[in-house]
């Protein structure tokens, strides 16, 4: 079949991958941040896994931040970051 | 990072566009919203081991097969038909039938823009796609837009990367809305764009191919793919093309781009975050006073996102109901505000549960009113956008909007 030469309508991404943090084999005494995206009952799944890993793990304390609304960017990011070791949060519904 | 199963895709394609493809989703079964919460503990109960693991373990490298960098040219079967089924299959198409973007076609809509076709208009979420002049002409072209098409969708890309516009959440939320595309201006008239008889509908090339190219360079840039990126839950047909030009010659008031501070014979592009329009059918009303009844009765409903989130909900009048408020001496922002006082929902109108929800979200609006009150479709008259398109008949339309995002006017300049 002839075939022939297209421009890609996908263009290109930045393509940067940035390297995870490294992890620390435990989670005791490590302070977790939840950033609530504001879904329905993602507060109560979030807070519920927190509440284990401290059970479980012995991580703790625990802190919550909220976004405004699921559909809001978070602009609290900074915060979150500088005042939590581990971060739980929630992605869509 | 935890989500829902069918929402997995989503969340995988966000950390992968932020440059964390690495990052774990730890995925609960869908539903979360709208369960009983002791029943969203216990999912937490059964993924608290993945999570402890996804903290404490080192992530696996991420594999070469979701590297997102993409060639530029790609071979294509020259077969119209077999072309198709190929477009399909690389996600580039919308499911009509597209056009091949061979180097000649889009050289040809790119035209004098040719030299600068790596220059970067935008970055589109959620995939975070560089929109060079390039690609945003390869999409033109997929589209079947002619050369004089792309300056109208150069300057709507641009103005859907404006953060007011919050594109990322436009185009993945399971709400059904997509950019609309106003066009006012001498470009207008100029490219054939109908602001006249049918002008939401089909029939008008510039219409159909400008519209269309903005939304594939959402889907195809942007990353947008139904289904996985784009979560609509029932999306609406405005998704294939939406776009149309005010009918300024037959409007009693100032065009929208007047309204936003440009010059009249400045040529823009509106963009919004809309819904599917809804009719209004008045041909009872003769005066501005009684007009107001049926446009204020469509547009107040309790399961619009206007209501709760904010936002401009979208008036399109018809001229004749133009001219009826015009023929009473109304301005614009008279017809705005008029709108805006009688388009309310009273709060009993409302489940006890959705009331809760609201008042979290804009306690202002909801928070400990008595229930006899009553709720604007919007959060002040100034918010109401309207604007005139149609031809003879009595009606208009009213376009809600996704709530959390700001309408954008750019001059089309290139």
């Amino acid at each position: 079949m002839t075939r022939l030469r297209v421009v890609s309508p996908a263009g290109a991404t930045p393509g940067e991958v940035r390297p995870p943090a490294p992890r620390r084999g435990s989670l005791r005494r490590l302070r977790v941040g939840i950033l609530d995206n504001s879904k329905p009952n993602a507060d109560v799944l979030l807070e519920r896994v927190a509440e284990l890993l401290v059970e479980r793990a012995g991580a703790g304390p625990v802190a919550v931040w909220r976004k405004p609304g699921a559909s809001r960017p978070a602009t609290v990011i900074d915060e979150v970051v500088a005042a939590s070791d581990v971060v739980l949060t929630g992605s869509a519904d | 990072m935890l989500g829902t199963d069918a929402f997995a895709s989503l969340a995988e394609a966000a950390a992968a566009s932020l440059g964390m493809p690495h990052l774990q989703l730890v995925a609960v079964g869908h539903p979360l919203g709208g369960i009983d919460p002791k029943l969203a503990r216990a999912k937490a109960d059964d993924v608290v081991g993945r999570v402890i693991a996804a903290l404490t373990e080192d992530p696996a490298p991420p594999s070469a097969a979701i590297s997102p960098s993409v060639a530029t040219r790609v071979d294509a079967p020259a077969d119209i038909d077999a072309f198709q089924d190929f477009a399909l299959a690389e996600g580039w198409s919308d499911g009509m039938p597209v056009l091949l973007p061979t180097e000649e076609r889009v050289g040809r809509i790119l035209g004098g823009l040719a030299a600068r076709r790596a220059e970067v208009i935008a970055i589109l979420a959620p995939r975070r796609g560089v929109a060079t002049l390039e690609a945003i002409a390869a999409n033109a072209a997929l589209a079947g837009a002619v050369p004089d098409h792309l300056p109208v969708v150069v300057a709507a890309i641009r103005a859907l990367a404006d953060p007011r516009f919050n594109l990322n959440a436009i185009q993945t939320t399971t709400h059904p809305c997509t950019p609309l595309v106003i066009v006012n201006g001498p470009i207008a008239p100029r490219l054939g764009i109908n602001g006249g008889a049918n002008a939401l509908g089909q029939g008008h090339r510039a219409n159909a191919a400008i519209g269309r190219a903005v939304r594939l360079v959402l889907q195809n840039v942007g990353g947008a793919r139904p289904g996985r990126e784009d979560r609509a839950t029932l999306g609406h047909p405005g998704k294939y093309s939406y776009c149309f030009a005010e009918n300024e010659a037959e409007s009693p008031w100032a065009p929208l781009h007047v309204e936003r501070g440009f010059r009249a014979d400045e040529s823009c592009v509106t963009v919004c975050g809309s819904e599917a329009p809804h009719n209004v059918n008045d041909h009872g009303s003769a005066t501005a006073e009684a007009l107001v009844f049926a446009i204020a009765g469509t547009a107040a409903t309790t399961g619009s996102n206007n209501i709760y989130l904010g936002g401009e909900p979208l008036v399109i009048l018809g001229p004749e109901h133009a001219q009826t408020f015009a023929t009473g001496a109304w301005s614009k922002a008279d017809v705005k505000r008029a709108i805006w006082e009688r388009a309310r929902v009273r709060l009993d109108r409302f489940s006890p549960a959705n009331r809760v929800r609201f008042a979290r979200i804009d306690p202002a609006r909801f928070e400990d009113r008595p229930l006899a009150e009553e709720v604007a479709l919007c959060t002040c008259p100034e918010d109401l956008m309207v604007v005139v398109a149609g031809g003879p008949g009595k009606h208009s339309a009213i376009v809600p909007t996704f709530g959390a995002t700001r309408s954008v006017t750019v001059a089309i300049n290139d």
